[in-house]
């Protein structure tokens, strides 16, 4: 131990610079490093050189992208200022950093030989604010933009931070009240058929014409021009309707036409809403008549009808279908994680005994072994789920099986190393005591060893399967079942509400589990 | 008797822990091995049970030659032997009970024992061991939740378990503070004079050994470099000690314990 401090002591030999102070910062101004790497800081020297060859690439590059029209160096930069001022700030400060080298080439050959002088570190700090800088500019970061449209965006977030409207609807059922018209009038018009507790209209009068348009020749003029004869004005009153619900207004020709009343002042349709009786009265003029075709009965009389249409209530309030499938598709989540948890656990176990390094080192085999399963492992755990899931896919379909298959994968990985760490972190103290007593394998492996690992494993096995549920969130956005499925759909179809609903049941999910995991796991660590 | 015969350990990185040591401890000793760390008493004391395999060398212990024993009778022999460590080597996740009737399963059948499960008179003989050493209303808690003091009290109890001859003790002391290595030296002693255990037990204080010790043998590099008697050790000197045990060895200081001993031994 002490040799070795003094070894690393010697490292830093306080020899003078090579060069002087001035050709120092000379050398630094034709290759940026040159200077302090002869001034005896070598690694400070290779650090900015590859900084600013590195960066000097990345300009050029990102100049070339922002004015791609243009050719001559001059030509670019300028339009790239032009277009996107960021480059003005990174001009500045990479100059700047360029200025600093030359400085700090000058300081660093100039303390050199005194060890007790610390060296500058501002260029470092130029160095790396003009990677942020560059940074920025690559990550197109647009902070104005954030926050400008973060106002037109505010609604549809609005639906999916709160989408509970859609979380219940009411079952309805159409009403129908209607009353019986005719045209021309008879000796006998239709009587109003009052009925008791449904709704029906009452028309006055019951008979009449819908209004014309007729071409005509004026009198006068003797020139041709249309004629509207305006229809017969109606007083029209509803019965036992649903209180305050809008009801709409149609009408039904001859021949059985429907289409709804349009309220000719407004040019909307009409709409009226009756009182807390369900009555209510309107005005209304008879409208056009849509096509020609106009059928009569035996006696040349044309049957209309009025209607009163309602969209009334039936019963009470019940989940909506978004939420009853974001219920289901959760529970179908929950579970993906934790069978892929369960089968993560059965075949991690034997797996981390291969992988433990106090086990497998008996012999130049066992060590081999165990360093292929170790790299093994870290592939599989540097692949995403999602990645595995889209592997899995591939062999057994969309759906459930192919989340669980890819959460397992990646569990055995995560698994395996986490336990296999807790087996080389047993103390081997219990083990030889529980030896000494005069203990078989079989006590020496259920007293010593046993106890050990079993409370991190439990630990691990928890914040395992709290993680493959949170996995399991959004392994069905490639399509590997659970909830993940359908909140892409419904983010895709703009149904952002229903996409809400979705969010909110992972978040509400994830947060019991976090909670419940973390408490469990107090108990076992 | 023990008689230790020529006992060599070279280790698998060819460190040489032993070197040809030979002495022999009477029934009813309390032997003391000094040392500094690394001086192959912890190795010593691990040959005699088979935690550690010697390299060549005869454990004599009544007529039996430990080095050679196998298997069951290896087992046998070990449940004669109890042990107690510098760290006290307790499952700290388990509780003290099950701790305790650890010593118990060399005596057990295998299979009950993977249940917890133990004879009436193991768990009686559990409770007086732990009445014996103060600890029984600490029974139920786990072993990491004791102090230092108490834990080795457990580690103690768990070696008389065992209804041993012979008690190993690898610095049972070093890992705690001075009132508290009085107390616990006390009862090793007491099991030496009541129970005439053999006590074989390695020390870093020269007060501890003169108070505690019947004989001592000194350890450097391996090599027995001191045979001593009660006599011997009562006439050493502080300049002595160090020649056997190097500069590391330090005193206690008497006045400042013996006073309140008797005291400490009750926490």
């Amino acid at each position: 131990m002490k040799a070795r401090e003094h070894k690393i002591y010697q490292e830093e030999p306080a020899l003078p610079s090579l060069v002087p102070p001035w050709l120092a910062a000379v050398l630094s101004a034709i290759i940026p490093g040159l200077g302090q790497a002869l001034g005896r800081a070598l690694k400070r020297g290779v650090i900015i050189f590859a900084s600013f060859v590195s960066i000097f690439g990345l300009l050029i590059w990102r100049f070339q992208i922002a004015a791609p029209r243009d050719t001559g160096v001059i030509n670019i930069v300028l339009k790239a200022f032009k277009l996107q001022p960021v480059f003005i700030v990174i001009a500045i400060f990479f100059t700047l950093m360029y200025i600093w080298n030359i400085i700090d080439a000058y300081q660093v050959a100039k303390a050199a030989g005194k060890p007790e002088k610390r060296k500058p570190f501002l260029v470092f700090f130029l160095i790396i604010l003009v990677f942020f800088l560059i940074g920025w500019q690559i990550g197109r970061i647009d902070l104005y933009g954030f926050v400008s449209q973060f106002d037109d965006s505010f609604p549809i977030l609005s639906q999916i931070l709160w989408p509970w409207e859609k979380a219940i609807t009411y079952p309805t059922v159409e009403v129908i009240g209607t009353a019986q018209l005719e045209s021309p009038c008879t000796d006998t018009p239709p009587e109003p058929e009052p009925r008791e507790d449904k709704p029906y209209l009452v028309a006055d009068p019951t008979c009449g014409f819908p209004t014309m348009e007729e071409v005509g020749k004026n009198e006068e003029t003797g020139d041709w021009e249309r004629v509207v004869t305006q229809g017969t004005d109606f007083h029209v009153e509803g019965y036992n309707f649903d209180p305050g619900r809008e009801v709409e207004i149609w009408w039904r020709d001859s021949a059985g036409r429907p289409y709804i009343h349009r309220d000719l002042e407004t040019d909307t349709n009409l709409k009226v809403i009756p009182d807390e009786d369900g009555y209510f009265e309107t005005d209304l003029i008879w409208p056009f008549p849509i096509g020609d075709t106009v059928r009569t009965n035996m006696e040349g009389v044309a049957e209309w009808e009025l209607q009163g249409i309602q969209i009334s209530l039936i019963g009470t309030w019940e989940f909506s279908e978004e939420i009853e499938l974001a219920v289901v598709l959760m529970i179908e989540t929950i579970f993906i994680g934790m069978m892929a948890t369960f089968f993560g656990v059965i075949l991690s176990v034997p797996v981390s005994f291969l992988a433990a390094r106090n086990l497998m080192n008996a012999n130049a085999f066992t060590l081999g072994v165990y360093y292929a399963i170790r790299f093994i492992l870290n592939i599989i755990r540097s692949i995403e789920p999602l990645i595995w899931a889209i592997m899995a896919i591939i062999i057994v379909g969309l759906g459930p099986f192919a989340g669980i298959l890819a959460l397992t994968v990646h569990s055995i990985a995560a698994l395996g190393k986490l336990y296999s760490e807790a087996i080389e972190s047993i103390d081997p103290g219990p083990i030889e005591a529980v030896q000494a007593t005069g203990a078989n394998w079989f006590q020496i492996v259920m007293y010593g060893v046993v106890p050990q690992i079993i409370p991190p494993f439990i630990s691990f096995t928890i914040y395992r399967w709290d993680i493959n549920i949170r996995m399991s969130t959004i392994i069905g956005i490639v399509g590997g079942g659970g909830i993940g499925y359908i909140l892409v759909q419904w983010i895709r179809n703009w149904k952002y509400q229903e996409a809400g609903i979705a969010v909110w049941f992972i978040a509400i999910t994830v947060a019991i589990l976090d909670y419940v995991s973390a408490e469990i796991r107090e108990r076992f660590v | 008797m023990l008689e230790i015969r020529n006992l060599t350990k070279i280790y698998d990185d060819g460190t040489l822990a032993l070197d040809n040591v030979s002495f022999s401890v009477p029934d009813g000793e309390f032997l003391i091995v000094i040392g500094l760390s690394g001086s192959g008493k912890s190795t010593l004391l691990r040959c005699i049970n088979r935690l550690i395999d010697p390299t060549e060398g005869e454990i004599i212990w009544n007529g039996v030659d430990l080095a050679k024993l196998k298997g069951e009778e290896l087992r046998k022999v070990r449940r004669k032997i109890g042990i107690v460590f510098q760290h006290f080597n307790l499952v700290d996740r388990s509780t003290v009970m099950i701790n305790i009737l650890t010593g118990r399963l060399g005596y057990s059948r295998t299979w009950p024992t993977m249940l917890h499960r133990f004879s009436k008179n193991d768990r009686e003989k559990a409770w007086q061991t732990l009445e014996r050493m103060g600890i029984e209303d600490q029974a139920h808690k786990l072993a990491r939740e004791l102090s230092g003091g108490q834990q080795q009290r457990v580690g103690i109890s768990r070696a008389l378990m065992q209804d041993p001859e012979l008690m190993l003790a690898d610095e049972p002391v070093a890992s705690l503070d001075p009132v508290l290595a009085h107390s616990i030296l006390q009862h090793l002693e007491d099991l030496n004079q009541e129970d005439e255990l053999t006590i074989i037990c390695s020390l870093h204080y020269l007060d501890l050994v003169q108070r505690y010790g019947t004989s001592v043998i000194g350890l450097r590099e391996g090599k027995l470099v001191y045979q001593g008697s009660k006599e011997d050790i009562q006439k050493m000197t502080d300049e002595e000690f160090k020649t056997i045990y190097g500069e590391e060895a330090v005193r206690i200081s008497d006045t400042s314990l013996e006073g309140s001993v008797g005291e400490v031994i009750e926490l």
